[in-house]
């Protein structure tokens, strides 16, 4: 019994990461932007979809690269035509326009690849077992968490030695001053946005060679990661690394011995947090506001 | 009225008009309605078109779609042209089933009432056809319930129950791989119902329950369980996840390489799921309740050209089901000579279907005092590509339903007819 929970933790975290991933492409935008980003499911899916089309001429690798670049495009069109009217005004309405949108990408999905499961194919010797005791670390898991250590670690770095980064973190703090200073927010806050919704192209990418791709991909991976960073804490970017691998954990963990609670129970967790910890764990003070 | 207010976007007179136009459209649409053939008859589908279940309610509204133009290119029913009305039922949200039931009965004044793909979604909706009196045919929901505990004198089904199909595949799990079971089970009422029968139908073989788990639906990742599955030493992991559940497992675990360590089978499979999965994940023993590839049987290959031409893929078994409801629905009345419910329903008591309907090697009937069809079921195993490449089933036995299907004692089936 010990070696399964063992097996289950240690697989909650490669699973953890994985939300990690997807959570912390939202957790960007609603920082700087305090926009509350329900379409960040329908941007994975998206991301997914486009990487299954691109294959057939760029290969894997190639779909990799360009699928999220074109979903990160997408993102600052909708950013510039649809959310930049809503800055500044209820938190409430960039909620409701992309909640909207969430069903919007979903049925365009589903008109344009149809409601049919599509068959994403991953080089073969990534899907193989890298080890017989540890059958469940796969090539592909260590790959997915290579490219989530990769991503999050280039997130860090740019937003702690780019000029660029300097200004989204002051940004997340005070983004008036930043504006009385001559930084010019609109396009910091657009760039941001598309930082944030690259992550969710990767993300899909991922997920497509781990689950299956259809339509509602992107609503089923969405609340998880929403989770997260309640958990984690809002204004906290190490906080929702931090929340995402602890509902993978949690959720592993509760497999073993519940199993029909393995989905309640991040949203058990996320419950205590809020009724203990409001800002979560590594959240600051007031920060939706 | 502050600046602020009128830039956000709607001011009052916005909001205003923009309600008095919506009370409007939901006043005027059943005028519209009306502006429908007066004479035609009305079926009534209500079914998921989107969420997890949206691939097979999609199928079943193309086999209906096939089979209303072949109805009404031979004179419709009782001489009338008959219509479809579709309806979304959602795939889950029983509520939203129920009120689409509702106003294709009471607005849209349905002959047939058509659905649901998910279990608890039919058996909602079998309640509504029930207390109005209207004739309902279940395409492709599989608890045991809708034609047992809860079956309905008005409500017919055409797929199998889960029963029937465990008994079907049991024997040739336990032949092929063995008789230590670990059991993946989706938790809800179809998932139950489909393991309750497995066990019971392996159990009479010798077969043995090591372990289980009762997985939500539409979950994610399934490592945790197969983790768990393997630690219990089985000889075969049993997958009765169907739809993406049964494409993430199986893709997880092929992954993993647990096909190499233990077998993966289960209980019903379908082409939906073995169309998204990887071609190294098509593997295992399954039951499926009516294949494309049937050489030799006649009328099928019509069948799967004129799915083809429409739709540009061979036909699934969830087109089959939409296509045999449908002809039901003519047959019914054309065999009764009349559109009165319960003259309709008696009528397909036993009621035969015409081998091109049937579209398999043994008769296809609704069983009297219980009206489950009884047809064939085809056990298998999947393969990456067999004579084409959409050949993933390969077929090893074919099964005569009534050769599994029990009695209608055993079905817990006591048919209340009405008495009018």
């Amino acid at each position: 019994m010990t070696q399964v929970v063992l097996f289950n933790v240690f697989n909650g975290l490669i699973v953890g990461a994985f939300y990690a991933l997807m959570a912390l492409g939202l957790s960007l935008i609603l920082n700087l932007s305090g926009v509350i980003n329900f379409a960040h499911g329908g941007f994975l899916a998206l991301g997914a979809y486009l990487a299954f089309t691109l294959i057939p001429y760029v290969g894997f690798w190639g779909a990799l690269i360009v699928a999220p670049l074109l979903t990160a495009a997408l993102g600052l069109v909708i950013e510039r035509v649809l959310i930049r009217p809503l800055y500044g005004g209820d938190p409430l309405y960039g909620l409701l326009l992309t909640f909207g949108l969430a069903y919007i990408f979903e049925d365009m999905t589903r008109l344009i690849w149809g409601a049919q499961s599509l068959p994403f194919q991953v080089p073969a010797w990534l899907t193989t077992s890298l080890s017989s005791q540890f059958f469940f670390v796969t090539g592909y898991r260590v790959f997915m968490i290579a490219i989530v250590v990769a991503a999050v670690g280039g997130l860090f770095a740019v937003l702690n030695y780019t000029r660029l980064g300097m200004r989204i973190r002051a940004g997340t703090r005070d983004l008036d001053t930043v504006s009385t200073l001559g930084v010019n927010v609109r396009v910091l806050r657009s760039l941001n946005f598309g930082i944030g919704i690259y992550m969710a192209g990767l993300a899909g990418v991922l997920a497509a060679g781990l689950l299956g791709l259809s339509p509602t991909l992107g609503a089923s991976l969405i609340m998880p990661s929403f989770v997260a960073i309640i958990v984690g804490g809002l204004g906290s970017l190490l906080g929702t690394l931090l929340g995402g691998l602890l509902i993978g954990v949690a959720s592993g963990l509760a497999a073993v011995y519940f199993p029909s609670a393995s989905e309640a129970v991040i949203y058990v967790m996320m419950g205590l947090v809020l009724l203990v910890r409001p800002r979560g764990l590594l959240g600051e003070e007031g920060r939706l506001h | 009225m502050t600046q602020a207010n009128s830039r956000a976007g709607m001011d009052r007179r916005g909001i205003i008009t923009s309600g008095l136009v919506l009370a409007a459209a939901q006043i005027a649409s059943p005028f519209v309605i009306r502006a429908r053939a007066a004479d035609a008859v009305r079926i009534g589908l209500d079914n998921p078109l989107t969420g997890t279940y949206a691939a097979n309610g999609k199928h079943e509204l193309e086999g209906c779609q096939l089979a209303l133009d072949e109805i009404n290119a031979k004179g419709g029913i009782l001489e009338r042209p008959a219509e479809l009305v579709v309806e979304d039922s959602t795939s889950g949200d029983a509520g939203a089933a129920v009120q689409k039931a509702r106003k294709l009965i009471e607005s849209d004044k349905v002959d047939f009432l058509l659905g649901n793909v998910n279990s608890a979604l039919a058996l909602a909706m079998a309640q509504v056809s029930n207390e109005k009196g209207v004739l309902h045919i279940v395409p492709g929901g599989h608890t045991d319930a809708i034609t047992g505990s809860s079956c309905h004198w008005n409500v017919f089904r055409v797929c199998n129950t889960t029963q029937m199909e465990a008994n079907a595949v049991a024997g040739a799990l336990i032949k092929e791989y063995g008789k230590k079971f670990y059991y993946i089970t989706p938790d809800y009422a179809f998932g139950h119902t489909l393991e309750t029968g497995l066990i019971k139908a392996a159990g009479a073989l010798g077969g043995e329950k090591v372990g289980g788990d009762l997985v939500p639906l539409a979950s994610v990742d399934f490592s945790s369980y197969l983790i768990k599955a393997q630690a219990a030493n089985p000889d075969v992991i049993i997958f009765l996840t169907q739809g993406d559940d049964m494409l993430n497992a199986l893709k997880q675990a092929v992954q993993f390489g647990l096909q190499n360590k233990v077998h993966l089978a289960g209980a019903q499979q379908e082409m939906e799921p073995l169309e998204g999965l990887p071609s190294e994940a098509r593997i295992g023993t399954w039951v499926m309740e009516w294949y494309w590839n049937q050489p030799g049987v006649p009328h099928v290959a019509d069948f799967v050209e004129a799915i083809k031409k429409r739709t540009g893929r061979v036909p699934t078994a969830r087109h089959w089901f939409g296509y045999v409801s449908t002809w039901t629905c003519a047959h019914a009345a054309n065999t009764a000579k009349s559109l009165k419910a319960a003259e309709m329903a008696k009528s397909l008591q036993d009621f035969h279907l015409p081998p091109e309907v049937a579209l398999g090697p043994n008769p296809a009937f609704y069983r009297a005092g219980q009206n489950q069809l009884i047809a064939s079921l085809f056990v298998g195993d999947a393969q990456a590509g067999g004579s084409a490449p959409d050949d993933l089933f390969k077929v090893t036995k074919v099964v005569n339903g009534a050769d599994v299907a029990g009695t209608v004692e055993e079905s817990g089936c006591k048919m209340i007819w009405p008495t009018t």
